[in-house]
């Protein structure tokens, strides 16, 4: 029951950091996109490549794992911003469904259906993270520091020009902001966050295959933030914390197959998302109405 | 020879996409909302379609059926969620997350009830016979030929000639013109969701014939929809059908240098293509910045 509970402890805290990573991008930068899995998957791939082949450094692999989704965002995020809005949504659906695609094929990289097993216990600076109490230490360290990164940012200048721009486009260029350097900025950093957040996840689950980057996976990540609140700091981490207890709190619910689980989980996070959309756009812990 | 015979299944492919596509520019032409549950209600209509056509109503009943249930859906979705959220504020976020959420559910709700994997409807009329020059050709293609024809020709007449067409497409001009000539904006909108959900039905149902469905087909579809509003030009029925064209024909002809498995990134690659080099699209107008 311990082990049980410090693993799902675990993974809100995972979660949590991917929930922020996109609400850089959905809340404060206003630009929707539906690949964030992707971004994840390309973290935990790279994390768990150099975990496997070069060290098993947390710390080391975390930031590999930003690297590579920071880069490849880079790639989705020039072309795709160069028009309206609602362009980044389309190419990064496009992307998503490419990306399970290449997940699968590129075996030497990702171990195709299979995945990349084996992954060896993490160790941070020095320290072996065997005990499911320092993961669990770990994984909270670093949200703690994504929290506080996203608050420092999304505080200062930076956060400011940004969020001025998804209010105002024409009234934030009209004051000499680059909308174009500002949203790609924004894209680069929350992709390279959920980039951590896949790291994390490979040393973790020590497997990573394909079945955790699917479209279902950037759904749940966007149920988080749209259902916790977007744009507010403690959002994404009320959205994974419900979220990731629904399955648990289902199983207690007598009536519901345990295969049919993840179906009615989904089918509960859609219909909260519509209904919030309608009654309290904002989210649940929005202090103040959404205001566009 | 296989050049000709993938360009043959890529055109059977292409008209169904076509049509979808259609459906989706003309209400998001219209009324400029982004409804990407289009993707859920041809999955409905083909999921409808296969539970009456195996409980022994035959085609027609199951067409009548899926038909139905896509007019109620798409007007239901007008009333019950993008009037709601227009009344308070109406931004491309609020109005997409709804959508999505919409989507999820349909397609989480046909999972528990089908399964995840691929259902089909067994019919003589998809099987391939050889014609001329060594090339094979089912009789479904000719039924998507005609079918997706007469239904095109059946929404040109409609927008051209009748009054309620040409008020469609003042509605996607200008709704405070369609409202000072005492027309309704709203009662329009209701009708271009009912209009544009329905041309999924012939799509899902050939699709249900032909190959079958998974409930992922969703978003596949989701995304052709979009892909080909963007390839064809956004506000343009006619650009979105030959986008959806295109991107079936690319979809095929891909399998000549690339694994099958590829044949959906041949789509995403012409979306690409086009953001890069014409993000106008085929028939639309400037929106780079």
């Amino acid at each position: 029951m311990i082990a049980y509970l410090l693993n799902l402890s675990t993974l809100i805290a995972i979660f949590a950091i991917l929930a922020t990573s996109l609400n850089i991008l959905v809340g404060f930068g206003g630009i929707f996109s539906v690949a964030q899995a992707v971004f994840f998957g390309v973290g935990a791939y790279a994390a768990a490549q150099m975990a496997l082949n070069v060290t098993p450094d947390l710390l080391v692999d975390a930031l590999v794992g930003a690297a590579a989704a920071g880069a490849l965002s880079v790639c989705l995020a020039l072309p795709a911003l160069r028009v309206r809005d609602e362009y980044f949504v389309i190419a990064s659906l496009g992307l998503q469904m490419l990306a399970v695609t290449i997940f699968i094929d590129m075996k030497p990289l990702t171990g195709g259906i299979g995945g990349l097993v084996g992954i060896p216990v993490p160790t941070l600076f020095g320290l072996s993270l065997a005990n499911p109490d320092a993961m669990l230490a770990a994984c909270v360290g670093f949200l703690v520091i994504a929290l506080a990164l996203t608050r420092v940012l999304m505080r200062g200048s930076f956060g400011r020009s940004l969020m001025s721009i998804r209010d105002n486009e024409s009234a934030a260029a009209a004051l000499g902001k680059n909308p174009m350097v500002l949203k790609t900025l924004a894209v680069v950093l929350g992709c390279a966050f959920a980039g951590v957040g896949g790291a994390l996840y490979s040393a973790q689950i020590q497997f990573v295959n394909v079945e955790s980057f699917t479209m279902d996976q950037s759904t749940l990540i966007m149920a988080m933030v749209v259902i916790g609140g977007t744009g507010t700091l403690a959002g994404p981490l009320v959205g994974s914390i419900l979220i990731l207890l629904l399955p648990a709190a289902l199983s207690f619910i007598p009536g519901i197959p345990p295969t049919e689980i993840g179906a009615v989980q989904q089918m509960i996070y859609g219909l909260v998302m519509t209904l919030l959309m309608i009654f309290r756009p904002g989210g649940l812990v929005a202090f103040q109405a959404w205001r566009r | 020879m296989l050049l000709v015979q993938l360009i043959v299944s890529g055109l059977q492919t292409g008209l169904l996409y076509a049509v979808t596509a259609a459906g989706f520019a003309m209400i998001f032409g219209a009324t400029r909302i982004f409804h990407v549950a289009h993707g859920a209600v041809f999955a409905l209509a083909g999921y409808v379609f296969l539970s009456a056509y195996t409980a022994g109503f035959g085609w027609t009943g199951g067409a009548l059926a899926a038909t139905v249930i896509a007019v109620a859906f798409g007007a239901g979705m007008e009333r019950f969620v993008y009037r709601p959220i227009q009344r308070h504020e109406a931004s491309f976020f609020t109005v997409f997350v709804a959508s999505f959420g919409v989507s999820i559910i349909i397609q989480s709700l046909i999972e528990m009830i089908f399964g995840r994997g691929f259902v089909t409807l067994t019919t003589p009329l998809a099987q391939a016979r050889p014609m001329f020059g060594g090339i094979y050709i089912a009789p479904m293609f000719w039924i998507v030929l005609v079918v997706t024809l007469v239904v095109f020709a059946v929404l040109w007449a409609f927008l051209r000639f009748t009054r309620t067409g040409i008020g469609l497409r003042a509605l996607s001009e200008s709704p405070e013109l369609l409202r000072a000539y005492g027309l309704s904006a709203q009662r329009l909108s209701a009708l271009v969701f009912a209009i544009g959900s329905v041309l999924c039905v012939p799509a899902a149902i050939l699709k249900m014939a032909i190959t079958g469905m998974q409930p992922s087909v969703n978003s596949h579809v989701m995304l052709i929809s979009l892909a080909s509003t963007i390839v064809g030009g956004v506000g343009s029925i006619t650009g979105a059908a030959l986008g959806g064209l295109l991107l079936g024909i690319a979809e095929n002809v891909s399998i000549t240098l690339l694994d099958s498995q590829w044949s959906e990134a041949a789509s995403f690659i012409v979306l690409f293509a086009f953001i890069l080099l014409r993000p106008r699209g085929l028939f639309g107008y400037a929106v780079t910045r």
